[in-house]
């Protein structure tokens, strides 16, 4: 949790943003639980569609992707075939349905929230905030220990450079 | 996204799923059958001087049965991906569980029964299996330079387990033939290493893994972890030497290098917790911070015996029941949907955790497991056994609700892996 690379410190910095997003998220949906009605689309909730529409593509879009496509291949050459295999798979499960989730922010910020797409706005929210969490606990616990440990500085720069050009 | 598939490495490090669990279920099985002979035990805890019988087959359940078979599951999974280095062949994992159990059930039926033939054969089978787990610990330890904070807890609790099975041994020999001179003493610094020693240093490495990763808060440093193991070994040195030189004084001031490095750990921790990213506490919490609160009682109640208060088994109680038993089911019902979600990622979409954990099991566990804390320790300390039957009938309620989260997590795991297959 205190990273000793640069990638390592750069994809940590994406995750307290992506943890503070769903944890308002998390506490929106626990707020409105028992509530009749849907929540009206202004003030705080209204904020917290945007961030999360937006943090929400680019963790998925951007963040994964670097993962996938830099990432795990120095794992790999190192043998790192369980975690690579794990996280993968939990990438498949969480991109569907993160983009789900921004659209129907995006699709509330237009014209609100039904009795319906409220319905499912909450369902898919807690299953989202419930895997990305997981999800990151195993990153930062065991990714970012492999980096310090797996990446030799040369590779660290390099790593750093390309997610600084195409995730930043 | 990735390109092509992945290929299965031979560095895998992760256990199948039958090497944990097969300790874990062990486990449960005789936390229950531990408080049925408490229960039979009741009317001999408040005044329990040592010897033969239900309470001490009762505490064996517990610090081998319970205790150790659930330290072994757990790092035999958790040890090689902290460490990132293979633990040794799984065959070996199996034939430590396969000597372990056996020998556990035939050490405490000797207790009961006080056969030297079922005492002798038991503490030879559970030592050789304990041993060998320990062996397969040192070995994957030996391939470590990083991670001292953990390494340096974890090679003191090798250490100690090597001297407890030496003194477990002497104590079982002894029964029947009377070759120890001092048998309470050397009762005593087996107690000290078991509970101190092996399992606290192994839960103190293990915690500072643990606890950040659940909270997503930053690392206990380094240097903190080799200072609380320092302090740790210093206060066994003192306490072991201490109870066998029949020295009180030297006891009780490993007690207070105890104290010493335990009140460093718990104020790393709650730096972890209040720094940590993750704001809401998940339920586990509520047990772990009892254990940590009775981890201190322990400690304080041990000076207070070994400068010659009548305490011992309000120490024993405090320390195995309290501290270790309420600390090791809180990880349990953690660990158990976490490793199992994590084995589901095999079926494809990884299961939930929140659909793989029971809740209400566990809050009846948690319920009767702290009301039986309470009763048997106001028993013991008021010597009323009503109060410690009450208490281990609450005891066994939570234990039987701990097995019914985790049948619930087999069978919703299993309905998982067929509907994802």
């Amino acid at each position: 949790m205190l990273p000793q690379t640069r990638i390592g410190a750069l994809l940590h910095t994406d995750h307290l943003a992506t943890i503070e997003t769903l944890q308002a998220v998390d506490e929106m949906l626990e707020k409105h639980r028992k509530a009749k009605n849907p929540p009206a689309i202004e003030g705080e909730v209204k904020e917290l569609l945007q961030r999360l529409s937006k943090t929400m593509r680019a963790e998925v879009e951007k963040h994964f992707g670097f993962e996938e496509n830099h990432l795990f291949t120095v794992f790999l050459n190192h043998g790192e075939t369980g975690m690579v295999n794990i996280l993968l798979q939990e990438h498949k499960t969480i991109l569907p349905l993160a983009l789900s989730l921004a659209d129907k922010a995006d699709k509330a910020l237009e014209g609100g929230f039904s009795d319906v797409s409220w319905a499912e706005f909450r369902s898919q929210g807690g299953e989202l905030v419930e895997r990305e969490l997981f999800h990151i606990q195993k990153e930062e616990m065991g990714m970012l220990a492999a980096i310090s440990y797996l990446v030799t500085p040369d590779w660290d720069a390099k790593l750093a450079e390309t997610y600084e050009q195409t995730v930043r | 996204m990735f390109p092509g598939g992945v290929p299965m490495g031979a560095q895998d490090r992760l256990q199948p799923p039958s090497i944990p669990y097969r300790f874990f279920a062990s486990a449960l099985l005789f936390h229950a059958a531990a408080w049925v002979l408490l229960l039979i035990g009741a009317d001999e805890l408040p005044g329990f001087r040592g010897g033969m019988g239900a309470v001490p087959a009762a505490l064996h359940l517990i610090t081998l049965g319970v205790l150790a078979m659930t330290a072994l599951g757990a790092a035999f999974q958790l040890l090689p991906v902290a460490t990132r280095h293979p633990l040794g062949p799984v065959w070996a994992c199996r034939l430590t569980w396969a000597l372990f159990v056996p020998g556990v059930v035939l050490f405490a039926a000797g207790l009961i029964t006080v056969k030297p033939m079922f005492l002798h054969g038991g503490a030879t089978l559970t030592a050789v299996g304990l041993g060998l787990g320990v062996l397969l610990i040192g070995r994957n330890l030996v391939r470590v330079a990083d991670l001292p904070g953990v390494t340096w807890h974890t090679w003191i609790a090798v250490a100690s387990a090597a001297a407890l099975l030496l003194l477990g041994l002497a104590l079982a020999g002894d029964v029947g033939v009377g070759f120890l001179p001092d048998r309470g003493a050397v009762a005593a610094a087996h107690a000290i290493l078991a509970a101190y020693g092996f399992m606290g240093n192994l839960a103190m490495g293990f915690s500072t893994i643990l606890v950040p990763m659940f909270v997503l808060g930053p690392n206990v440093p380094s240097q903190t972890g080799q200072r609380t193991a320092v302090l740790s070994g210093l206060g066994l040195v003192l306490a072991v030497g201490g109870v066998l030189a029949g020295l009180g004084w030297l006891a009780a001031l490993g007690g207070v290098a105890g104290l010493a490095a335990v009140g460093l750990h718990l104020h790393a921790l709650s730096m972890v917790l209040k720094k940590r990213m993750r704001k809401r506490l998940e339920p586990f919490f509520r047990l772990i911070f009892p254990a940590w609160g009775m981890l201190v009682l322990s400690l304080v109640l041990g000076i207070a015996l070994a400068l010659g208060a009548p305490v011992a088994p309000l120490w024993g109680f405090a320390l195995v029941f309290g501290w270790l038993l309420t600390f090791v089911t809180a990880l349990l019902q953690r660990i158990m949907p976490f490793l199992a979600s994590m084995h589901s990622s095999a079926g494809g979409k990884p299961a939930r955790l929140s659909e793989l954990t029971a809740r209400r099991p566990l809050d009846i566990h948690a319920a009767c497991h702290g009301a039986a804390l309470v009763l048997v320790l106001a028993g013991i300390a008021f010597d009323v056994p009503l109060l410690v039957r009450g208490g281990a009938v609450s005891g066994l309620g939570g234990a039987i609700a701990f097995w019914v989260f985790a049948a619930l997590l087999a069978r919703r795991y299993q309905l998982h892996m067929t509907s994802h297959s």
